[in-house]
């Protein structure tokens, strides 16, 4: 047995049996069989084949199986598209855009009512020395009306008064840390001077 | 068929499909139409010789209702040829775990198919049909989606999970086998 040595007129015999060629190409693969017994074999064996593929296979009753299928989307709703290469069927930069649109704006509101680095610092750190001082019992937090003010700034102090702050700020060796790990034995140092 | 051809094949099946989208249930029953006796060819290659029907028509049910992850790069047909091979595992994994006992092996199948068809169709027929199903599953597979159905190479390597060359190697191997089986009478 043996095969015809052009690999692809062989390879082309499937689809012109089933007369699946364009007519230029099905013309060379005519011109060929007419010169190529061993092709003219194979051809008919592939229309056996293709026949004997047919043997037992029951006839498709379409409208039965047509009835069983879901309905046709409602004409009202948007129709499913079909998945493709396209992401967001090509209106990606319409998204992009949006999305932009809502972080500038939303970011910009967010910036606006958070307060600045620095003050988010010093609310952090009263916090943090705040609570362990009371719980350590180790120095009563300064009452508003101690008399002693910063809302005008060094300048509005009286000589006792910055006396009277400048004593408080000796009292204090070491200042607290912002970790809140190390809060409490830092503030507790203050009470006996000893690491507790 | 060219390339231009298949695309053209192939743009039917998307005009189709959108019409079926917008409400036009004829549109389903052409598609059906279009590959319903495809499938079942395809299931008796896969060796189904029972309840043929309903397993195509599971498998338009299953394509029609997750039609959206249908990706036009490959033929519409191709893809039900995929929901039909997976039905078809499924339905063999149940059967086994209801018979509790391994498949029918391939011989006892020809034997039955003999029996059944012999009678009725031409006995050249029912000698290319003994040696088709002698070839092993892939060969047989790929032999019957080249042959058949005419697809290229390229899908019937997406289907069989495998490679164009391998695809053409397993196609030509299978031609030999048949031939050599049938020449031995």
């Amino acid at each position: 047995m043996t095969d015809c040595p052009n690999g692809l007129m062989r390879d082309l015999l499937p689809e012109h049996a089933l007369g699946l060629l364009p007519a230029a190409e099905a013309a060379r693969v005519a011109q060929h069989l007419a010169e190529c017994a061993t092709c003219r074999a194979d051809l008919v064996l592939l229309k056996q084949v293709r026949a004997a593929q047919s043997l037992g296979v029951p006839r498709m009753d379409v409208a039965a199986i047509a009835s069983a299928l879901p309905s046709a989307p409602a004409t009202s709703r948007p129709a499913q598209r079909i998945a493709s290469h396209r992401w967001f069927g090509g209106h990606a930069w319409q998204y992009a855009a949006a999305a932009g649109l809502v972080l500038v704006v939303g970011g910009g509101i967010v910036w606006r009512a958070m307060p600045t680095g620095e003050e988010a610092r010093l609310a952090d750190s009263s916090r943090v020395v705040v609570a362990p001082v009371e719980s350590a019992g180790v120095r009563e937090p300064l009452p508003a009306d101690d008399g002693i003010s910063f809302g005008g700034g060094l300048s509005d102090l009286s000589v006792d008064d910055l006396q009277a702050l400048l004593g408080q700020m000796d009292s204090v060796r070491t200042l607290p840390s912002s970790d809140p790990e190390s809060v409490t034995p830092v503030i507790a140092m203050n009470e006996g001077g000893k690491t507790l | 068929m060219s390339e231009s051809d298949r695309e053209g094949d192939a743009q039917v099946d998307v005009a189709l499909i959108a019409r079926w989208q917008r409400g036009d249930q004829r549109a389903a029953t052409e598609i059906v139409g279009r590959h319903a006796q495809a499938l079942a060819r395809y299931a008796a290659a896969q060796g189904v010789r029972e309840a043929v029907e309903e397993l195509v028509q599971d498998t338009f049910v299953r394509a029609f209702n997750s039609i959206g992850s249908f990706r036009a790069d490959s033929s519409l047909r191709t893809w039900l040829f995929t929901i039909l091979k997976r039905l078809v595992l499924d339905r063999q994994r149940t059967e086994r775990r209801r018979r509790n006992q391994v498949e029918l092996d391939e011989t006892h199948a020809v034997q039955e198919f003999d029996a059944l068809d012999g009678m009725v169709a031409d006995e050249t027929l029912v000698r290319v049909k003994q040696a088709v199903d002698r070839l092993s599953g892939l060969q047989r597979e790929v032999f019957a989606l080249r042959v058949t159905e005419g697809l290229p190479y390229s899908e019937i390597a997406t289907l069989v999970g495998s490679t164009e060359g391998a695809c053409r190697v397993h196609y030509h191997n299978a031609m030999r086998a048949v031939k050599e089986y049938l020449s031995d009478d």
